[in-house]
């Protein structure tokens, strides 16, 4: 039945991947000519026109679509402009490191807020509670450049504890994940704090104290069981947003990803980057979405589709 | 015993009793003060500061803080052009919180509709609901930003209607996560086998139990609405000159972080500063609303009416 | 008790770190950051910035060198040039060259490098400079050469510049990202984190005394500055004013970039010479140069001091609010619609503080009287209006650019800008035209003259366009370095002028 489940979703993600490709062919050929882009300015109006019956765009649109759509039942997603080798294959380079990042960033996010989220919840209003909140959200309403160029200014090159950018060794992985975990620890502190409260606030949990039962287990195995839905929820619209941008870190920090190439090629209207980038992103969107929604049932078996 | 609970909600004393429940929780005081003064700021700001927001003073630009040699709106400093920061943080309250109250309070809105109805019924438009809710997860926001200000021009309501939309996946599936697990309630079979119908449930029992978290969610998504313009201000894609936001100011100080500090800090902090008091406000407003909490704001010496 | 573990876990970590960097880097392998990814390596591109710091005269090399201080050609892969008559020019190569990869140098080698240039087949920018000429080059023997062009060409020498020269193994049909060439270093890799270049042993001329050199790219400038001040890059050749704070290690430069606002004369009432006038004369230029720093010079043409034409007598306008005020009246007098909306067309990004720039000047014409309004675009749209065909339907506008010139002569400039047919021009002018196309044609001192008296035309007389700055990089070098960067810096990075200290 479960595997009937994931065959329906993958039916429809697929679906929907074909659509999402269609839009962003039409729509990303609406933000002007990119031949403009790759030559230098002075170049003259022939110059352009060649350029531009070298990579097929001065065909009509609907010419252009089809040729695509040909390519890629060939599994042939086009050129970089920009780069001058395969579409997938760049977008495919870089993806692993943003993926990295963003598994690392939200496992750490996720289980700090659940504890730190859980131990507010259990004494609201308290002296905890109230700098926990204030702390989690200072992390998420502060601009991430400024924690990022703040954080290098300080650690790197006035302590000189850390290197300033790039990868290599751990030392070059502790402020990219500590800036990028900020904004979701913060949002998550909130979620979580949020619905234990009211699940702490429910009759079987007094039923449960009633009977004794030890402060932790009450908060940690049965409260936050329940409220775990919303939470898992939002812990997955961060990690998919991860993904897709973890931009500014990737630019400050010089790290290869999939944020910084989709934001350039955009930029620079390499369309067939663009494409592919967002065909990857979004089929490990589609995956973390079906992966959530399997989580619901294990957690609440009351839940069925 | 009935008679005495109901009366609490409707009786005429209404407002004097939530700012009595104001003044037990002292940090909500303080948050409610401070964004009755940034509220105020924007209704009167422009008319007594308005001018000297945008004049020009090349010769002080960049000047530092807390002095007073230029007299008392400089205290904050000057920006890269030389106009006083404080008067521009004044003049830029209403742009930024109008452009973020619209955008959160349209994509909560609609998100949360659209999640409600995808989460109760399992017809075909709730799946189509989720696959949308996919799609725009995966189309990058930025791209999404250059096509409508490239194809429909930059107003503020365009780039209105680019942040709501980028915001609302996590409104529809953070819905619909509760509603799937609300639906399956006991209070839920009782209503439908009393008649019931589906919109009835939906709307005025199911919705008002989902909206404390969309709330939560909605407090913090307001600063998250307010970077994201300052990400695309840095790209040029935001709000454009000579209007300009908080977010817009910051995102003009990041290159001088080093050099400059005060010109990104002092507008980072007016957005952490009304993020946190939302926040404080909103947690704050779920105690009050949820009768098995509301205890917590109550005196014991007084006899509940 | 918490501080003191505090102090041993950094300390630690501290230690850790300094470990994991200690890749035993000899002294003669340098880093370099730049500010942006080079998107490809491909030899035809070295015009490209980051492309060129990378490749030009490295990895490969042009024909001619162009003299920063004289603007004149100087040999490169060719020694000799004479001009045989005005469409041709006959070219000694250099002896004993080999490229990379063993084949060696010579007369087919060059034949084969332009005819890939021009073949078409190719995304060329290098040849963008040569304009609509073709090229006709025959091997005469095995050291020389001869071009022949359909057109005269009075400077062809100094266009050779831009001729890298790469290996016959080269492919023609497509770009390259691993370009063998004949310069003293060859490329080691290139991914998207890094390009690494290793020196070359069969290099025909001085060894350099760099061996290695990686370039790494961070956008943000502040932390480039803080890569070479911690010590994890040697050097970079651009960060930004206020990044430039210690003047042992921050150099600025002239870059050969001018910046400018073009005016849309075919527009009322920007047709009127005294409102050209006066939107000169509006701008405090004093207060305007704080934006780009002390060192920016104040621009009266739109080519630097050293490029072939350019007229050190100029003087630039000055700050005249009144004047302006009288002129915008006169013309008002006159009948000249002066209330129209002017559109202020900026770029986003086009240079540090560009956009402060704007509004700083839209509201100093407004000042005048003068109703401006600014326009910030993206940079595809805005080259709409750059280049002709210019869009339909649109009104009088005046247009935020900048140029580049760095060829050492004012053809690659005057013709673009003020003749009817030029991509840029918004005039036409017929006797302005004549004026030009004698000045191309000539040669010599004639040819200086020529140019200098059409710069003055178009300032003093004309006012077609408004010049601002000469516009300045600042680099920082690391102190084991020895090196200054100069106006080719922009284009080119030769490691072989870098020396190691102590």
């Amino acid at each position: 039945m479960m595997l009937g489940y994931i065959g329906r979703r993958a039916y429809h993600s697929i679906i929907s991947l074909i659509g999402l490709l269609t839009l962003v062919f039409f729509l990303t050929r609406l933000t002007g000519d990119p031949s403009a882009l790759y030559l230098p300015l002075d170049s003259s109006v022939e110059a352009r026109e060649a350029f531009a019956r070298l990579n097929g765009l001065d065909q009509p649109i609907y010419m252009q679509f089809l040729h695509y759509l040909q390519n890629l039942l060939s599994l042939d997603f086009g050129q970089s402009l920009r780069q001058n080798r395969s579409a997938i294959e760049v977008a495919l380079e870089a993806f692993p490191a943003t993926l990295k990042l963003a598994v690392v960033a939200m496992t750490l996010a996720t289980a700090l807020a659940v504890i730190v989220g859980a131990l507010a919840a259990a004494r609201p209003g308290s002296t905890f509670d109230r700098i926990a909140g204030v702390v989690s959200l200072a992390g998420a309403s502060t601009p991430d450049f400024w924690i990022a160029i703040v954080g290098i200014l300080v650690f790197a090159v006035g302590l000189g504890l850390l290197p300033t950018s790039g990868t290599g060794s751990v030392l070059h992985w502790i402020m990219p994940i500590a800036v990028l975990m900020l904004r979701p620890f913060g949002l998550l502190v909130q979620v979580v704090r949020g619905t234990m409260i009211s699940a702490l606030a429910s009759p079987y949990i007094k039923t449960a104290h009633a009977k004794g039962m030890r402060r932790s287990k009450i908060i940690f195995g049965h409260a936050l069981r329940n409220s775990l839905l919303p939470v898992i929820t939002v812990a997955g619209d961060l990690a998919t947003g991860l993904i897709n941008g973890a931009v500014v870190v990737e630019t400050i920090y010089g790290w290869p990803g999939i944020g910084k190439l989709m934001i350039d090629s955009i930029i620079q209207r390499d369309f067939t980057v663009v494409q592919s980038t967002i065909l990857v992103t979004a089929v490990a969107i589609f995956v973390v979405n079906i992966a959530i929604d399997l989580v619901y049932v294990t957690l609440d078996p009351r839940i069925r589709y | 015993m009935t008679d005495v609970t109901l009366s609490s909600v409707k009786s005429s004393g209404n407002i004097r009793q939530l700012a009595i429940y104001l003044t037990r929780d002292k940090l909500a005081l303080c948050a409610a003060l401070f964004l009755i003064l940034v509220i105020a700021t924007m209704l009167l700001g422009p008319l007594l500061v308005g001018e000297v927001a945008g004049k020009l003073g090349l010769r002080q630009r960049n000047m530092p803080p807390f002095s007073l040699d230029n007299g008392l709106i400089y205290v904050l400093g000057a920006d890269t052009l030389g106009r006083p920061i404080l008067a521009r943080l004044i003049v830029g309250a209403q742009n930024t919180l109008g452009i973020a109250a619209a955008a959160v309070s349209c994509s909560m809105a609609a998100g949360g509709m659209l999640g409600l109805i995808a989460g109760y019924s399992e017809r075909w438009y709730s799946h189509v609901i989720l696959r949308l809710a996919d799609v725009i997860m995966s189309f990058p926001s930025l791209l999404l930003a250059l096509i409508v200000l490239y194809t429909l021009g930059p107003s503020i309501m365009n780039l209105v209607i680019v942040l709501a939309i980028t915001r609302m996946p996590i409104f529809i599936r953070t819905a619909r996560a509760e509603v799937l697990e609300l639906r399956e309630r006991m209070f839920v079979s009782a209503a439908r086998s009393m008649g019931a119908s589906s919109a009835r449930i939906l709307f005025r029992h199911i919705a008002p139990l989902v909206l404390p978290t969309l709330v939560t969610i909605a407090a913090i998504d307001f600063a998250t609405v307010i970077l994201a313009e300052s990400s695309l201000s840095f790209l040029g894609l935001g709000i454009q000159p000579p209007d300009f936001t908080w977010g817009a100011m910051v995102a003009n100080g990041r290159a001088y972080l080093a050099s400059a500090w005060w010109i990104a800090f002092w507008p980072g902090l007016a957005i952490l500063l009304t993020t946190l008091s939302l926040n404080i406000l909103a947690s704050w407003a779920r105690t009050v609303a949820d009768p098995l909490q509301r205890w917590r704001l109550q005196s014991l010496r007084k006899a509940v009416r | 008790m918490a501080i003191k573990s505090l102090r041993i876990i950094a300390s630690t970590l501290a230690v850790a770190g300094f470990a994991s960097h200690a890749t035993a880097q000899t002294v003669s392998e340098i880093n370099i950051v730049l500010p942006e990814q080079p998107a490809n390596l491909e030899p035809c591109g070295t015009i490209i910035t980051n492309v060129g710091q990378i490749l030009s005269r490295n990895v490969v090399e042009p024909l001619t060198i162009i003299d920063p201080t004289t603007g004149q050609a100087e040999p490169g892969l060719a020694t000799e040039w004479t001009q045989t008559d005005p469409n041709t020019w006959r070219l000694k190569l250099r002896e004993g060259v080999t490229f990379q990869d063993g084949t060696p140098f010579n007369a087919a080698a060059v034949k084969f490098s332009i005819e890939r240039m021009t073949g078409g087949k190719v995304t060329c920018s290098n040849i963008a400079k040569f304009g609509a000429a073709k090229l006709n080059v025959t091997a005469v023997d095995d050291l020389t050469v001869e071009i022949a062009s359909d057109t005269p060409q009075p400077i062809l020498p100094t266009l050779l510049s831009v001729v890298m020269v790469v290996s016959p193994n080269t492919p023609v049909d497509k770009a390259v990202n691993d370009p063998v060439g004949t310069g003293p270093f060859k490329l080691a890799s290139f991914t998207p984190q890094t390009v690494v270049l290793e020196s070359f042993d069969g290099y025909w001329g001085d060894k350099p005394a760099i061996t290695k050199a990686s370039y790494v790219w961070r956008p943000e400038s502040s932390i480039r500055a803080a890569m070479v001040e911690t010590g994890e890059a040697d050097l970079t050749p651009s960060i930004a004013i206020q990044d430039a704070t210690n003047p042992e290690t921050d150099f600025a430069y002239l870059n050969s970039e001018t910046t400018a606002i073009r005016i849309d004369a075919g527009f009322a009432p920007l047709d009127d010479v005294r409102i050209r006038k006066a939107l000169n004369l509006a701008i405090d230029w004093e207060g305007l140069a704080q934006l780009f720093g002390d060192d920016a010079q104040r621009a009266s043409q739109m080519v630097v001091a050293g490029i072939n034409g350019h007229d050190d007598e100029l003087a630039p306008w000055s700050f005249d609010a009144e004047q302006a005020r009288a002129l915008i009246a006169e013309a008002k007098a006159a009948g000249v619609p002066v209330d129209t909306e002017i559109e202020l067309i900026g770029r986003n990004g086009i240079y540090p503080n560009g956009t402060e720039a704007m509004e700083a000047m839209m509201a100093m014409w407004q000042d005048v009287g003068l109703n401006v309004k600014l326009t910030m675009l993206d940079v595809n749209d805005w080259l709409r209006y750059l280049q002709k065909p210019f869009p339909e339907g649109r009104g009088p506008n005046l247009l935020q650019m900048m140029h580049d010139n760095n060829k050492g002569d004012a053809a690659f400039t005057i013709p673009i800008f003020y003749t009817s047919s030029g991509s840029y021009s918004t005039v036409s002018n017929t006797a302005l035209d004549k004026e030009i196309a004698d000045a191309m044609a000539a040669t010599g001192s004639d040819r200086t003259t020529k140019f200098k008296a059409i710069f003055n035309k178009v300032h003093d007389e004309l006012a077609l366009d408004i010049p601002m700055f000469h516009m300045i990089g600042y680099t920082r070098v690391g102190t084991r370095l020895d090196w200054k960067p100069d106006i080719t810096t922009n284009s080119e990075i030769p490691l072989a002028n870098i020396g190691l200290k102590g």
